[in-house]
């Protein structure tokens, strides 16, 4: 589904990936660790362009990301943000529908059913006309889910979903996530949350500045690393 | 000190004219201003550095001069150039329109530059092209956060539009200078002048706040 091939990235003079070469399945559940800094978000945010790598190139589902697609690649891959970005000015069901009816051409009363029925999927649909400054932090990210899934993507990009969530609403959350993946959902995910990579990642990977340290099954990664690196990262965060 | 009623309840009629021009010249000259602001607001943020130079002169020649200076230009050299029928309202509302234009294209740009970059990037990631963005997600926001700062500027620019009655525009400044010309008397028609202004403009600024209680969302 993504095939990234040699990728590089310069943030001016910082070289902040290095060489990255990756390979997501149908279907696979890739969880991406590692300390700050060390390139998993903007490793994420080249998949989908919003961030311009300086070399190499990427594939989702086999098609050469470039300006002239990127659009049209976008509305396969869905994106959840670390703060959330919902629109303040249109209420949570405006936000979820605004993507199918915009971008996909939808009629209105298809987009509202859809969004809709998203909304209960993430238990929030009492809370459908009402605007984001009302909702708490779990809440957001669970409309900005439902956002994102509007568009029927096959691919769903999640960037630190949980780090600007008071702890007691991770849970909820990760449940959301959690569900997505048991459905079959092709998703990378870049977490903190080492519990939910080893429960719900098919592939762990730990990158530290700007490289793939080591990648493996979660049970693997998190009970016997091979790297040095990968286990000074684990002791520091278990 | 002697407080002669009677100059005010002469005036009255030219007074109440008066105010009606300048309201006029000032609604006008926010408008124009508002759309040439806007285009010169997306000048001032192109891309390219050497097209945002000459906007950015632009933005900084007319907030960087007197409106006066700008007034006596327009009313004496641009306008017998370019527009010889002209008439000392049509000069007040140019200048007026391409000082406001200025203020507005910076209320603008602050407006857009001040959202957060995520909602672009959200808005990018459902595959929407950069004019829908634009178009549904930024400018909507941007609007909201505008009016205050184009309440205040339009306020600046009911009293800046006082100046017209410099080159004899009949706007309220004009009738006030005339009765104190007529009888000369300073208070009286002065102090009705400034209150009908103060009258003006508080009206406005309730008028400000109710919008923006009704409009302006909370983030």
């Amino acid at each position: 589904m993504i095939k990234v091939r040699n990728l590089v990235k310069h943030f001016g003079k910082d070289e902040v990936l290095k060489d990255i070469s990756l390979d997501v399945e149908e279907k696979e559940v890739v969880v991406i660790i590692g300390p700050s800094g060390s390139g998993k978000s903007t490793l994420l945010r080249c998949f989908n362009k919003l961030e311009e790598s300086t070399s190499g190139t990427i594939e989702i589902q086999g098609v050469h990301v470039d300006k002239s697609n990127i659009n049209q690649i976008r509305t396969e891959v869905g994106m959840v943000f670390q703060h959330f970005n919902l629109f303040p000015h249109k209420s949570v069901l405006e936000n979820v529908m605004i993507g199918p009816i915009k971008v996909r051409k939808w009629s209105h009363e298809a987009a509202k059913d859809k969004a809709v029925a998203l909304l209960k999927r993430v238990g929030l649909e009492s809370k459908a006309d009402s605007y984001p400054a009302s909702l708490s932090g779990g809440q957001k990210q669970r409309v900005a889910i439902a956002r994102a899934l509007a568009m029927e993507p096959k691919i769903m990009l999640f960037d630190e979903p949980t780090s600007a969530l008071d702890p007691e609403m991770v849970g909820e959350v990760l449940a959301v996530i959690k569900d997505l993946a048991q459905e079959g959902m092709t998703m990378v995910v870049v977490t903190h949350e080492m519990g939910f990579a080893r429960e719900v990642g098919d592939r762990v990977i730990f990158m530290d500045q700007g490289k793939i340290v080591e990648e493996g099954i979660p049970n693997t990664i998190f009970t016997s690393p091979k790297e040095e690196r990968t286990k000074v990262f684990l002791d520091k965060v278990l | 000190m002697d407080f002669n009623m009677n100059i005010i309840i002469e005036y009255w009629p030219f007074f109440l004219k008066g105010a009606l021009l300048t309201l006029g010249i000032s609604i006008a000259g926010i408008i124009i201003g508002a759309v040439i602001g806007l285009f010169i607001s997306f000048g001032r943020m192109a891309p390219n550095k050497w097209i945002r130079i000459p906007f950015s002169l632009y933005i900084n020649s007319l907030r960087g001069t007197p409106v006066l200076i700008q007034l006596f230009i327009v009313h004496y050299a641009l306008l017998p150039a370019i527009y010889p029928p002209g008439t000392a309202v049509t000069s007040a509302i140019v200048t007026l329109s391409l000082n406001s234009s200025a203020y507005v294209a910076e209320i603008f740009r602050a407006g857009i530059q001040s959202l957060d970059k995520g909602q672009t990037e959200a808005a990018r990631s459902l595959g929407m092209t950069k004019v829908q963005t634009m178009r549904y997600i930024i400018v909507p926001q941007a609007v909201r956060r505008m009016i205050p700062p184009l309440g205040n500027e339009f306020i600046t620019l009911i009293k800046e539009s006082s100046l017209a009655g410099i080159i004899a525009a009949e706007e309220l400044m004009y009738w006030g200078k005339a009765a104190m010309g007529q009888y000369q008397r300073v208070w009286e028609p002065y102090i009705a002048v400034a209150i009908i202004y103060l009258v003006i403009v508080f009206s406005l600024t309730y008028l400000l706040q109710w919008i923006e209680k009704r409009w302006v969302q909370r983030d």
